[in-house]
């Protein structure tokens, strides 16, 4: 399908003929040449957007445990000027109600860029690409369990478990590349809800996040056997004339052909996963600036650098999640638990939007930076140094194709407790990414169980002041 | 701008749902079941075996379809079996029937099949699929539920003694209630029957925290379950298909409001020290009674021996020699006092993870679904659209689930018959007579022949709810018997509407695991293996930042691997497995490339591969013999001349090749059968039915 060298220009050339340029929304010739080799997962062929989309490719980065808002990309001086003086606090849960006192960020702010955005001390190689960021400063969440928060922010739902975002992307768009899932997951560790966020739940099971395992065998059953090559083809020629002999008596049955030529898709993933996965031949100015060592295959920079070699691919949507459910950004002890959690992601973050933007990947793609919610500007540690979570205000992050870099949207208050201006809910958020794909979240429907489900359930408004 | 105006008043009326009370009172499955005449199709006499084959025979006249020809009785003898075990026939199992293939011969198999333990275990795991089965509670830890297992088995044992339908329904939603005045040998079966609503699935950290949730999952599988109706759209406000309303939802809650359900542990066992508690004893309260008094004996006798063995060791008392000794007493102590203190069960008093009543409560409405938004209180009552007059009487004092259940296990209910009969069908076919088993609602697809499921229905609770007899009458037809379509008749919805032909299928995730260890002599079908080996409780620990998980190995047949709600099985999810979040009432069967690679590259599928080859080498005779066994295990039929040369061909070719590759003689005739029976086993062949 794709070579494994591939360049700029080559991909995107092959993008837009693959799912149709811009002036046209009708699937090309290349695109249906993609669904016919699909053979009968007809669910992943390419299918056509609802409109013009500004990005084909989604990169959704997770960051587990629920991020401080105040302590990165919501500044609020006053918490320090007003460090340990009570806020009687309005909060959802009845310990948030008594007074606590408020706790001024350690970190210090700077702004940056010609836009001047300004962002802590935690992240200062990720603040160098502050003209590329869109900071959405006033979103808010449901629940605030980590459980519930993290099912929220992949399926729209924090209760009963509905398709993942990725999933209803692949579902809405179909695949880029037969040899490879159309939604990947970069996972060391499994999130809280576990696989549930990437689940298709009740869309086709093609739509489910494959999880990659950083480490030594990132894809179930992707190793073949120890055996020789030329015993292997014998092998493989043989399935093939049994199965050629039995589905020729049964003419007709189109699920026998799909069965077969899952064969071959997995044959191909076998061919070219491994490659994607091998990044031997990755410069070492790459590796150097993603932060990946020698042998190194579980890092946050190596996660990095293999999302971009997934999305050169034609992997419509990448999902990064950076720690599991435990030892994450949940700070309740003392916020200087944030800066590991930082170090370990700015890097590489900030040199994977370099490196996105150099290859020309961020006029196709757009990033999510997102987590579960935020936490409190008050501490109720006793040591006074840590922070509770917080669902009522908190900050994500957007970059690349049709979003507006180097731009704040929405505003809270002096401490960051209540969204004072254009609040935007999850689903807005989950709105905001369908429309960039080129999918009107009221439109990309799923009918199951008498009824007709979406991502963003019966609530949603496109959050259009940061498009481009 | 008028018209504008109007338009969009309509199209507001349409999306909030007001549908004329006259249409759902005009709805079939609201509707009783009538008992109707047996047609008689005009022509085909011959081809009718039973009388459902003339229902769908009137329904192919009236479309000018004819049936497909009769499967050959290869394919009819694997098919069978694996419908009724979810296994395949014996290689002289497969020779026996095909000395004489006839109708006698089939239903004589059809009546030792279902006599077979293995029936059990197939279509108890349809109802699983059903009532959401899982061995965890779902909240946000995922706490292990080791006394699940009993509820399983019984279900297993429900369907192996063709349990009557409507007392099977009893049991589930009021078997603590019957146990009561019932039979002492069923106190305890009863007891286990409620945990139907015992896995109820629980959430996030707290016992019972957002049991609003916990109980909407409870009415909505009540009501997918035996009603085949969606209920909890109602939750929020009024259902926008269905004639439910939010009054007829919290009419339904308020039995399980009523209900005492049991807490198996969650983030807060671990963090807050809060132990399992609810659990039923599956002795009665007499008897029960000493037990659970030598319990608490021992727990005041393991305290003060704890604390008094502490002071020596503080105050120095012990003498050195004695310290390990000591040591290992304290551990001791410890862990059973722990162990005792945390599981609510004991030692010598099984328990069950099961309900019983609680203080009677009539259910405020939650508006918006909120429950500290409370609304006006509702009586407990059944759906009012469905109960017409028949509204029912609860006795002072208790939560009237006994009551409930009656009503629904009651032939005069229109759904709880027919749903069932349906589901018979869909599992039968691939198809129900209403294609949604879980939803006879406004908006479902209306039956493809009415008059046939109402004849099953009502033949149903005529014949006492025996569902095995209604699997003799299906499994006799000559429409379950046609064949597949094959050469250049592919098969349409609308034949697969009028059932022209028997629809092929793929195998299920059980059935394919069970068939692969069969074959290979690797399955192990000696009685239930029992509970999961979890850890013991006085070393669970999980909370949501690390939640149980676990992949348990087995011998045993699928149907008694560990399902977690939480996390999904791998082999399981990979092959359609069901969410255990949720009822399902069919599965889908996807074929994705992960399924390649599973068979190609797992560990396991080679190992099966290699003990089936082994079998059939440590058989005397010659290879043609062992082809010929090959392919009466695994496919049910005879090879063709033409296979086995083929086969011969590729066993010689692939080890010549090994030598080539540096493996020895002996070594090289053993991998060609290695990998031969990889390439049977992994064959469309194997994985489909005809």
């Amino acid at each position: 399908m794709l070579s494994s060298s591939i360049t700029a220009a080559s991909r995107r050339r092959f993008l837009r003929q693959a799912v149709g340029g811009m002036a046209s929304l009708a699937l090309t010739s290349s695109a249906l040449r993609l669904a016919a080799s699909l053979g009968q997962a007809q669910v992943l062929a390419p299918r056509a957007s609802h409109f013009p989309p500004k990005a084909r490719q989604l990169l959704f980065v997770f960051l587990t445990g629920g991020f401080s808002h105040v302590d990165t990309f919501d500044p609020k001086p006053r918490l320090r000027e007003m460090h340990g003086k009570p806020l009687p606090a309005l909060g959802l849960r009845p310990d948030e109600n008594k007074p606590q006192p408020l706790l001024g960020s350690p970190f210090d702010f700077k702004p940056c860029g010609q836009s001047g955005l300004v962002i802590s001390d935690l992240f200062p190689q990720l603040r160098e690409k502050a003209d590329d960021l869109c900071i959405i400063r006033s979103l808010h969440t449901d629940i605030v369990e980590h459980f519930q928060a993290t099912l929220a922010m992949h399926t729209g739902s924090s209760t009963v478990p509905m398709p993942s975002i990725g999933a209803w992307l692949s579902h809405g768009l179909g695949t880029l590349n037969a040899n490879l899932p159309s939604y990947v997951v970069l996972a060391e560790h499994l999130p809280y809800a576990g696989s549930q966020v990437f689940d298709a739940s009740f869309l086709p099971p093609h739509h489910q996040g494959v999880r990659v395992i950083p480490g030594d065998d990132p894809i179930p059953n992707l190793r073949p056997a120890a055996e020789p090559s030329s015993l292997a083809d014998l092998e493989a020629r043989m399935l093939l004339d049994l199965n050629g002999q039995h589905a020729r008596r049964r003419k007709g049955d189109l699920a026998l052909g799909g069965r077969m030529s899952s064969f071959d898709t997995a044959r191909g993933m076998m061919r070219e996963a491994p490659a994607v996965f091998d990044l031997s031949k990755e410069s070492t100015s790459t590796l150097e600036a993603y932060g990946v060592g020698s042998g190194d295959r579980t890092s946050f920079g190596w996660q990095c650098l293999t999302a971009r070699r997934l999305l050169e691919r034609g992997v419509r949507v990448v999902e990064l999640i950076d720690t599991g459910s435990q030892d994450n950004w949940d700070s309740h002890g003392d916020m200087q638990a944030h800066r590991p959690k930082a170090l370990r992601v700015d890097r590489a973050l900030a040199a994977l939007t370099t490196d996105l933007k150099q290859r020309g990947l961020l006029e196709d793609t757009v990033v999510a930076i997102c987590t579960e919610f935020g936490r409190t500007p008050w501490t109720d540690a006793s040591n006074g140094k840590g922070r509770n979570h917080f669902a009522k205000a908190f900050s994500s992050l957007l970059l690349g194709a049709g979003v507006r870099g180097g731009t704040v949207h929405g505003e809270t208050d002096e401490f960051g407790a209540s969204i004072v201006r254009h609040p935007a809910h999850v689903h807005d958020y989950h709105a905001t990414l369908l429309h960039l794909m080129g999918l009107d979240h009221t439109r990309l429907t799923y009918r199951y169980g008498g009824r007709d489900f979406r991502l963003t359930d019966v609530a949603g408004t496109v959050i259009r002041e940061i498009l481009t | 701008m008028l018209l504008a105006l109007a338009s969009l008043f309509n199209i507001s009326q349409v999306q909030s749902g007001e549908i004329p009370t006259s249409a759902h009172r005009e709805w079939w499955a609201f509707k009783a079941v009538k008992n109707p005449a047996i047609p008689a199709p005009r022509d085909r006499a011959h081809w009718v075996r039973t009388p459902v084959d003339r229902f769908v025979l009137l329904e192919m006249e009236k479309s000018r379809a004819t049936p497909l020809p009769p499967a050959r009785p290869e394919a009819l003898l694997r098919r069978l079996y694996f419908d009724l075990t979810g296994l395949p026939p014996t290689p002289t199992e497969v020779r026996e029937f095909l000395v004489k293939p006839t109708a006698l011969a089939f239903s004589n198999t059809v009546e030792r099949l279902l006599a077979s333990p293995r029936y059990g275990e197939r279509w108890g795991r349809h109802w699983m699929d059903v009532v959401r089965y899982a061995d965890t509670a779902g909240d946000n830890a995922d706490y292990p539920v080791p006394e699940a297992f009993r509820y399983r088995d019984y279900l297993i044992q429900a369907f192996n003694q063709d349990k009557p339908y409507d007392q099977f329904i009893r049991e589930q939603l009021a078997g603590d209630l019957m146990a009561k005045d019932g039979p002492p040998e069923r106190y305890a079966e009863s007891i286990v029957a409620t945990g139907f609503l015992a896995l109820s699935r629980r959430y996030a950290t707290a016992p019972f925290e957002l049991m609003h949730l916990t109980l909407e999952d409870t009415v909505e599988t009540t009501g997918r379950a035996f009603l085949g109706l969606g209920l909890k759209c109602a939750r929020c406000h009024d259902h926008k298909f269905d004639p439910v309303t939010t009054q007829d939802y919290y009419g339904l809650y308020g039995f399980f409001a009523s209900t005492r359900f049991p807490y198996a542990g969650s983030e807060e066992f671990q963090s807050k020290n809060l132990p399992r508690s609810g659990f039923i004893p599956l002795l009665p309260p007499s008897q029960a009674a000493r037990p659970l008094e030598q319990n608490r004996q021992r727990l005041e006798v393991l305290r003060s021996e704890l604390i008094q063995l502490e002071k020596r060791v503080s105050e120095g008392k012990t003498n050195v020699g004695a310290k390990a000794a000591i040591e290992t007493q304290l551990i001791n102590l410890r862990t059973e006092l722990k162990r005792r203190e945390r599981s609510g069960a004991l030692p010598d008093l099984p328990v069950a993870y099961a309900v019983c009543d609680d203080k009677p409560v009539n259910q405020a409405v939650q508006r918006q679904g909120d429950p500290s938004q409370p609304g006006e209180v509702v009586p407990r009552c059944v759906p009012s659209f469905l109960s017409g007059s028949r509204s029912i009487q609860i006795p002072e004092g208790a939560s009237g689930r006994r009551e409930l259940a009656d009503w629904i296990a009651s032939p005069e209910n229109p759904l709880t018959a027919r749903v069932l009969v349906n589901r018979l069908w869909h599992h039968h076919f691939g198809r129900g007579l209403v294609p949604t088993p879980s939803d006879f609602g406004l908006r479902s697809e209306a039956p493809s022949h009415p008059e046939l499921l109402d004849y099953l229905a009502a033949r149903f609770t005529h014949e006492d709810w025996s569902i095995k007899s209604m699997h003799r009458l299906i499994l006799n037809s000559a429409v379950w018997q046609q064949a597949s379509p094959e050469e250049g008749r592919s098969s349409s919805e609308v034949s697969r509407r009028l059932f022209v032909g028997f629809d092929r299928r793929r195998l299920d995730a059980e059935s394919i695991r069970d068939a692969l260890m069969s074959v290979a002599g690797s399955l192990d079908l000696s009685p239930p293996p029992g509970p999961h080996p979890f850890p013991p409780v006085e070393d669970w620990h999980w909370t949501q930042h690390n939640p149980f998980k676990a992949v348990y190995d087995s011998n045993h047949r699928s149907v008694y691997l560990m399902r977690q709600r939480l996390q999904r099985h791998p082999y399981l999810a990979l092959f359609d497995a069901p969410d255990a979040n949720q009822p399902t009432d069919a599965r889908t069967s996807a074929t994705v490339p992960q399924q390649a690679l599973y068979f190609m590259n797992n560990p396991f599928v080679h190992e099966q591969a290699m003990r089936l080859a082994d079998r059939l080498l440590d058989k005397p005779g010659s290879d043609t013999a062992r082809l010929q066994e090959a392919y009466l295990m695994m496919y049910a039929r005879h090879p063709l001349r033409a296979e086995e040369r083929q086969a011969e061909d590729y066993l010689k070719r692939y080890a010549t090749q090994a030598k080539r590759e540096g493996v020895s003689a002996e070594a090289a005739s053993r991998r060609a059968w290695n990998s031969y029976a990889r390439v049977l086993l992994t064959a469309n062949e194997f994985v489909y039915l005809d």
